[in-house]
């Protein structure tokens, strides 16, 4: 079933644009917000082209923080380096928060930081965080993402190839893992 | 107040540094210019790549272009 709406950051989309099934992520998501600083972040050809094309369809929509979002971002900036045991978060994947926070709609980031501040942050709890990790798997339950059942790796192996990325082991073998358990039940 | 998942995450963090140090081409880092050579090394650290760019004065993207021609793995 196609999911509302998503924001993602830079880095992750930027990421993202490289990936062979990129265009997936509109079959999954119905509109992905995009804040404006990542149109000022993108230089290349592929990327800046396969944006527009997105933002005309509108799979993509720019998002513009309104100022109290801005601020709210900047606050939990110097929330998360209070809390010296987690990892902080900068301003690009805070406003990410705390739009996705404001409005429900799915965090997509491969920020480490993100992902602890939901865990330590009370007001973040909900917030939904997904890597490209989750948004594969989620392309995988959904169906629109094809496998190969007989590779189950495949996937994600094309991804890790065409953006240069490596997922955490035991993340990675649970993905595997659910991947395969798509694959009895389909059979 | 630290979680069972916030300890992995910390943990796959060291993890993550070990494997970009590991596979990262040195020679290519050390051959770049000091904003360069240097945001790459942050990048290395930290695996931050919106503030190795800006250590670098380029662009997400471009920075980017730098970490895939240093062979240093986005782990995450």
């Amino acid at each position: 079933m196609l999911r509302e709406f998503a924001i993602a950051d830079t880095c992750f989309l930027i990421d993202w644009a490289r990936f062979r099934r990129r265009d997936i992520i509109f079959k999954v998501f119905r509109t992905v917000f995009i804040p404006e600083s990542v149109i000022r972040e993108v230089v290349s050809e592929n990327t800046i082209s396969w944006i527009s094309k997105w933002l005309a369809k509108r799979g993509l929509s720019l998002y513009t923080e309104s100022a109290d979002e801005l601020e709210e971002a900047r606050l939990l900036v110097v929330r998360t380096r209070r809390i010296p045991q987690i990892i902080p978060v900068d301003v690009p994947e805070a406003l990410c928060l705390v739009v996705g926070r404001k409005y429900g709609y799915v965090v997509l980031t491969e920020n480490r930081g993100a992902i602890m501040a939901t865990e330590v942050i009370e007001e973040l709890s909900n917030v939904k965080v997904w890597r490209s990790l989750e948004l594969l798997v989620e392309a995988v339950k959904s169906g629109v993402l094809k496998v190969d059942c007989d590779n189950p790796e495949k996937v994600f192996r094309e991804y890790m190839e065409d953006t240069l990325h490596i997922f955490p082991r035991n993340d990675y073998s649970k993905a595997v893992a659910e991947v395969v358990r798509i694959c009895k039940k389909r059979r | 107040m630290f979680s069972k998942r916030l300890k992995k995450i910390l943990s796959e963090n060291e993890e993550a540094k070990r494997i970009r140090a590991s596979l990262a081409d040195w020679v290519f880092i050390n051959s770049q210019p000091p904003r360069i050579r240097e945001a790459l090394k942050y990048y290395i650290e930290t695996g931050d790549m919106y503030v190795a760019s800006r250590i670098a004065n380029l662009t997400v993207e471009e920075f980017n272009e730098y970490r895939i021609r240093a062979r240093i793995p986005n782990v995450a």
